[in-house]
């Protein structure tokens, strides 16, 4: 019984996923479409669509990490299944009361938010409460979902064990499971992000209602929102990892991955470097200390250590010159790791203060942070989804419709990436709804971008198409 | 020069790790079954680790010093140019500008070779001050924040027309801001 209502559950967040997904890449499509002046938006629809596309598009790939390792948590430790409903009902909840607050009350400060500009009213008086609603309906939800994840964890292992710490010694007694290791660190990060987000939010609460006598500090408001947003949106992607610690050999018919002292060494290194990177958000407001730029270059630098040393080279060593059985899933874990380390590559080159002095908010910032989520994250949660979907049917998506899958989300995303990449070397400003004259191959790469995200779209369609029964079948099956 | 060594270090990096994970992904198609996958796994992790590190340790080293924050940290300005952004404006002014009465701003041209600094604030919300160049490179930039003021050192080379643009989200004219600057 308690299988079935998991099963039920997980396939319920796969269906909303991609459900907001697709309406979201259209959202995408329309921005690119409106930037290369095919279509004409007020700007005021254009920053709408741009602020429900970063918020849905975070909030979506989080959970759909958060719904996967609370399912193969079950593996290792008993999670709440109540704990997971309230995650679902919340984060329903909360995204159709930011779909409102945007889309009918036009509120349109972008998924960061950043203050004081949700305070400034430039849209209906009542759609900044209910932004902030949301944010903290989603943030409280979210909340209540990993302390509980953290309490099953924490019932079973001790404290140095969930952290694999024994594994640092000669000959540790016990295993600690990659699979629970990585989940941990990452809801260490993601606590404590949530719990910076609600601070955030009711400063900013604090100051809407308090009619002007109480004012936030504009750069610690700034610091908090990057502490969340970065974090946040970095930490979904080691839940993607987790999973793939996890099913990677299991899907390619190989002995699972077991903790050693370097895996366990690399994932503790991350949960400190994740969690000062966010400071490279900030490298151009010149008044932060410049021992937090430092830091926010060196982190984000040392972070790609034991991401490229421990996590890539195990995938590579995994697979190469290795007989393995290929499947859509796995073949979607490996292509996510290529596109995770471009996208990482692009993120190092930003990160550096120098380069960002000319990159900062350009387009190459939306081209690597979409390398790594549309072609990394995106793909290693659709690996699951896949996995996840064929276990109650047992049938492989006929081969023609892997291989087309596979071949569109690959093309769509390079060409559509490329776009970006092109663009942001080329000083093209993002978040602008329109481009001023003198950028004269901007309208191009913006056309150039939305063709292409029309066939990752259709490659996502049938995907869709090819697994949303199966998940429907669970979702109403009575057992 | 640096946006394109930039694309290019970019298009090479990325186009080797692809390589590289076609190569691995046909070994695997190509693989027996009795084949036994990479030997010394270990020792080539280590090696590959200690060489990321090092080329990591380089170029933090090289390029830190050369942050903005750094750029002519000893020398004195000769000129200072006051700037306050605004929904959907930039502020210009040799004279400090007072945000409860920001006047109308000056004209602002400078010299080549001189150092300038650039004090920069907002009057409402954040926005973002960045010069760009005659050919319409970003050549410079900081962030404009209420409350604070950044300051931004540079020494222009080459006349001619310069812009300002805003990069940081600020509403709906966020994509309107512009203001322009001689360099003689």
């Amino acid at each position: 019984m308690e299988t079935s209502k998991f099963n039920k559950i997980t396939a319920l967040w796969i269906v909303v996923v991609l459900v907001l997904f697709i309406a979201s890449i259209v959202l995408g499509i329309i921005m690119r479409l409106n930037q290369s002046e095919v279509i004409s938006l007020y700007p005021t629809t254009f920053y709408t669509d741009m602020t429900v596309h970063g918020l849905t598009m975070i909030g979506i790939w989080f959970v759909a990490g958060m719904a996967a390792i609370n399912y193969i948590m079950e593996r290792y430790v008993k999670t709440s299944f109540y704990a997971n409903l309230t995650a679902l009902i919340l984060t329903v909840f909360g995204v159709v009361l930011l779909w409102v607050s945007a889309f009918v009350g036009d509120f349109h400060a972008g998924w960061t938010f950043l203050h004081p500009l949700p305070l400034k009213l430039m849209w209906e008086k009542w759609a900044t409460p209910m932004f902030l609603t949301s944010m903290a309906i989603l943030g409280i939800g979210w909340l209540i979902w990993s302390l509980s994840l953290t309490a099953s964890l924490l019932k079973k292992y001790s404290f140095s064990q969930v952290f694999a710490w024994q594994h640092l010694t000669k000959d540790p007694k016990t295993e600690t499971p990659p699979f629970v290791l990585i989940s941990m660190v990452t809801l260490v990060g993601i606590i404590t992000c949530l719990i910076v987000a609600v601070v955030l939010i009711v400063l900013l609460f604090a100051e809407y209602f308090s009619r002007g006598t109480f004012v936030n500090d504009a750069l610690l408001m700034k610091n908090l929102t990057y502490f969340f947003g970065h974090t946040i949106a970095n930490e979904m992607l080691y839940l993607g990892l987790a999973i793939i610690y996890e099913l990677f050999s299991e899907i390619s018919g190989k002995p699972k991955w077991k903790t050693t002292w370097y895996v366990a060494l690399a994932w503790n290194f991350t949960m400190v470097f994740i969690l000062t990177a966010f400071f490279h958000h900030l490298y151009m407001d010149f008044v932060q200390p410049e021992g937090f730029q430092i830091i926010g270059q060196l982190a984000s630098y040392f972070a790609s250590l034991p991401a490229a040393g421990v996590t890539v080279f195990s995938i590579i060593i995994a697979v190469y010159k290795t007989k393995i059985k290929w499947s859509l899933a796995n073949i979607l874990f490996f292509v996510g790791v290529a596109g995770w380390v471009v996208g990482g590559l692009g993120a190092v080159i930003d990160a550096t203060i120098s380069n960002n002095f000319i990159l900062h908010n350009t387009l190459w910032v939306p081209a690597h942070f979409h390398t790594y989520n549309a072609m990394g994250n995106v793909l290693f949660s659709l690996g699951f989804f896949y996995w996840f979907s064929k276990q109650f049917s047992g049938e492989e998506i006929k081969y023609k419709f892997s291989k087309l899958t596979i071949i569109l989300l690959i093309l769509g995303g390079a060409g559509f990436l490329a776009a970006f990449y092109f663009g942001g070397a080329d000083s093209i400003p993002r978040r602008y709804s329109t481009y001023p004259v003198e950028f004269t191959t901007a309208k191009t790469l913006a056309l150039i971008g939305a063709t292409f995200a029309s066939v990752y779209l259709i490659a996502i369609l049938i995907f869709f198409a090819n697994i949303s029964k199966r998940c429907l079948n669970v979702i109403f099956s009575r057992s | 020069m640096q946006h394109t060594s930039i694309l290019l270090l970019f298009l090479a990096l990325a186009g080797a790790a692809i390589l590289i994970f076609i190569y691995v992904f046909r070994t695997s198609k190509n693989a027996n079954s009795d084949e036994g996958g990479m030997t010394n796994a270990l020792r080539k992790r280590f090696w590959f680790i200690l060489i990321l590190f090092i080329v990591l340790g380089i170029f933090a080293s090289v390029t830190i010093p050369k942050s903005p924050y750094f750029l002519f940290a000893d020398e004195q300005p000769s000129r200072v140019v006051h700037i306050a952004a605004a929904q959907y404006y930039f502020l210009m002014s040799n004279e400090a500008i007072d945000p409860k009465n920001p006047g109308a701003g000056d004209t602002i041209e400078i010299n080549t070779g001189e150092l300038v600094e650039f004090r920069v604030t907002s009057l409402d919300v954040n926005h973002g001050f960045a010069i760009y160049g005659p050919n319409n490179d970003i050549v410079a930039q900081t962030q404009a924040m209420p409350g604070y003021v950044n300051r931004l050192r540079w020494k222009f080379t080459t006349p001619g027309t310069y812009n300002i643009l805003c990069l940081e989200y600020c509403g709906n004219g966020h994509q309107l801001m512009k203001s322009t600057f001689t360099v003689k």
